[in-house]
């Protein structure tokens, strides 16, 4: 198990105070929060390149915070691969090995298997400056796991790529995991990054841990509007607890008069009646209800009219966005493409919309 | 199209004029006194002495001087900006009032210490060699801080992670990444100690076949209106000059990666 302990950092503006992140052997875990939060800085501590200001780090049983960079068995993928341009593809790969002093031939089974998985043996002759950008990150991460790294850090890895190019990347992140179970810690803005290969995540804003769990954890039911702000969310609320109605388990929350009923469990901290709370609506589980057409029992809990405001193709979906006609709220809702076609939408159409359960979450 | 022919008008004026100057010299060239003076010993002496001088010279500030470099390009520290700065006195401070120093310390008593138990300075070879490298040192690390800046420290960084200690990532990642611009502030250095003179002849004399490095022979000669054996010099020193900035061209030029 990789742990860090109260890491505290103070340089220049930054201030990363009393950080903890525990990562299980074999999992693939993300710090994520946004650009300029001082990622870089915790990755550097981790790797012992900064001296943290306090701060205690176990790569399994060993405590490694005072040991140098060399001595800590974690490898390192910066944003900008740094790859050794005079070196050859084959020899930036055998750094590692090298320079520990390990056995060649104990790891040639392995760097083959590695080699092969990436697809990079026709690149092993070249310099890395004649490569595109595909392959570069390819080598700079077989560099890193060839020399069987304790823990491996990753710096923003699809930072700046093309899209093609970054879901191959994606892939191959999860096929290299999936295959030799390095322990891994990355850092990204990204949330969707994170989601995708992520099994634990870590939220880090303003130098301070907001929220840690498994990530549907964290996706589905964020802590605070600050994680929620964080991770993109829509149709955030101010809300009131009206009351709780015992005989359906649902709590009545209002807010500008138009009043919402939620399942008593779709929250994480205890709320009570007369409180305020932080009402978040998740947009892609908000239906438009088609005319005519019958409604199931959990649907019509949270039914709307509204009006349509403006509408926006996003290209894989459509965002429409709708005014509540009591209390007048602001409500943005996606939809399936196919879904959108089928519903006749325009501007200005008064519609009825129903929230899913799962649409709801609120934070104290 | 005037502006462009004014502004390329200017840049070819100014070769003319250092080109010119070359070219003057050879109006003297070929007489029988031009080949006595190339052949004389003090010359073959002074031509020597100078090579050796400016080699040592340049060995000592490179020693000194890429360490330093590599401190003032990585690291803050407390001073940096002082240090920074004292960098520039050399190139500041007129070459014979460095001279002069050197020569007020050595009558110091440390100085004078230095001297008895150790190695002579004042009017002695060794003061040549001290004097040049106190003109460069600060140029030379200058220059080599330079060409470490445009290193990123990132690529230390990943070799550390990778098992190097730094003394092996300085060697095997960053001087190599580096070594161009190393060369070329090198070559630099060496070819300004070479033409060292204020400095030099403060502390070290100007006594023919003992401390007479190239330039001072020049000065000699020309105040003993030796035109030709000062003509043999001048040649020497520019064809050094033109071999050493070629070289440096050649440093700078293509990139072999990236």
């Amino acid at each position: 198990m990789i742990r860090v302990e109260g890491l505290t950092i103070l340089f220049e503006s930054f201030k990363i105070m009393d950080l903890d992140i525990e990562i299980q052997e074999e999992r693939f875990h993300f710090l994520l929060g946004p650009t300029g939060s001082g990622k870089t800085l915790i990755l550097e501590s981790i790797m012992g390149l900064r001296k943290p200001k306090k701060g205690r780090i176990w790569i399994g049983e060993r405590e490694v915070q005072d040991l140098p960079p060399e001595q800590r068995e974690i490898s390192y993928v910066p944003q900008d691969l740094a790859l050794f341009p005079h070196l050859k593809v084959k020899d930036n790969i055998l750094y590692g090995i090298k320079a520990r002093n390990f056995d060649p031939k104990v790891y040639e089974e392995y760097v083959q298997a590695l080699i092969q998985v990436m697809k990079v043996d026709h690149l092993l002759e070249r310099y890395p400056g004649n490569l595109s950008g595909g392959e570069k990150k390819r080598v700079a991460l077989l560099r890193a796991l060839a020399p069987k790294p304790k823990l491996l850090l990753l710096d923003e890895p699809l930072a700046g790529l093309d899209p093609s190019i970054k879901v191959e990347i994606q892939q191959l992140l999860k096929l290299l995991h999936s295959s030799f179970h390095t322990t891994t810690l990355c850092v990204t803005h990204d949330f969707e990054e994170a989601y995708v290969l992520g099994d634990g995540i870590t939220i880090c804003i303003d130098g301070r841990i907001e929220q840690e769990g498994k990530r549907d954890d964290v996706f589905l039911r964020p802590k605070s509007r600050k994680v929620a702000q964080f991770l993109g969310a829509k149709n955030l609320y101010r809300a009131r607890v009206l009351k709780k109605e015992e005989s359906l388990q649902r709590w009545v929350l209002g807010v500008n008069g138009l009043q919402f009923l939620m399942p008593l469990g779709r929250c994480r901290d205890p709320i009570e009646v007369g409180g305020e709370v932080d009402l978040f609506i998740r947009p892609e589980e908000v239906m438009i209800l088609r005319e005519g057409k019958p409604l199931k029992d959990s649907l019509k809990r949270n039914v709307f009219k509204g009006e349509i405001l403006d509408i926006i193709n996003r290209g894989r979906y459509h965002t429409v966005y709708v005014q509540t006609m009591q209390g007048k709220i602001p409500f943005e809702i996606s939809i399936p493409n196919y879904a959108f076609r089928n519903l006749n939408l325009s501007m200005g159409k008064t519609i009825k919309v129903a929230l899913r359960e799962e649409s709801l979450w609120v934070m104290s | 199209m005037r502006f462009r022919y004014t502004m390329i008008g200017a840049a070819v004026s100014i070769f003319i004029f250092y080109l010119g100057l070359i070219l003057s010299l050879f109006y003297f060239v070929g007489g029988k006194g031009f080949w006595e003076a190339l052949l004389h010993p003090n010359t073959i002496f002074s031509i020597r002495l100078s090579l050796i001088a400016a080699t040592a010279a340049t060995f000592f500030a490179l020693m000194i001087g890429l360490p330093s470099a590599y401190a003032l390009s990585r690291y803050q520290f407390f001073g940096k900006r002082v240090l920074d700065t004292f960098l520039e006195i050399p190139m500041i401070m007129s070459p014979i009032a460095l001279g002069a120093s050197l020569l007020i310390f050595f009558n110091t008593p440390l100085g004078e210490v230095i001297q008895r138990k150790g190695i002579f300075f004042v009017f002695e070879i060794p003061g040549i060699v001290l004097a040049q490298f106190a003109t460069i040192a600060g140029l030379s690390t200058r220059l080599m801080k330079a060409s470490l800046d445009e290193i990123s420290p990132r690529f230390e960084a990943v070799a550390r992670s990778l098992g190097s200690s730094s003394w092996q990532a300085f060697y095997k990642i960053t001087i190599p990444l580096a070594w161009r611009g190393l060369i070329a502030s090198i070559i630099l250095s060496w070819a300004k100690a070479l033409g060292e003179f204020g400095a030099t002849v403060t502390l070290a004399g100007a006594m023919p076949g003992k401390t007479e490095t190239m330039p001072i022979a020049i000065f000699t000669a020309l105040a003993s209106t030796n035109i030709d054996k000062t003509i043999v010099l001048i040649l020497i020193l520019v064809v050094f000059g033109l071999v050493t900035l070629y070289g440096v061209r050649l440093t700078g030029g293509k990139r072999l990666y990236d």
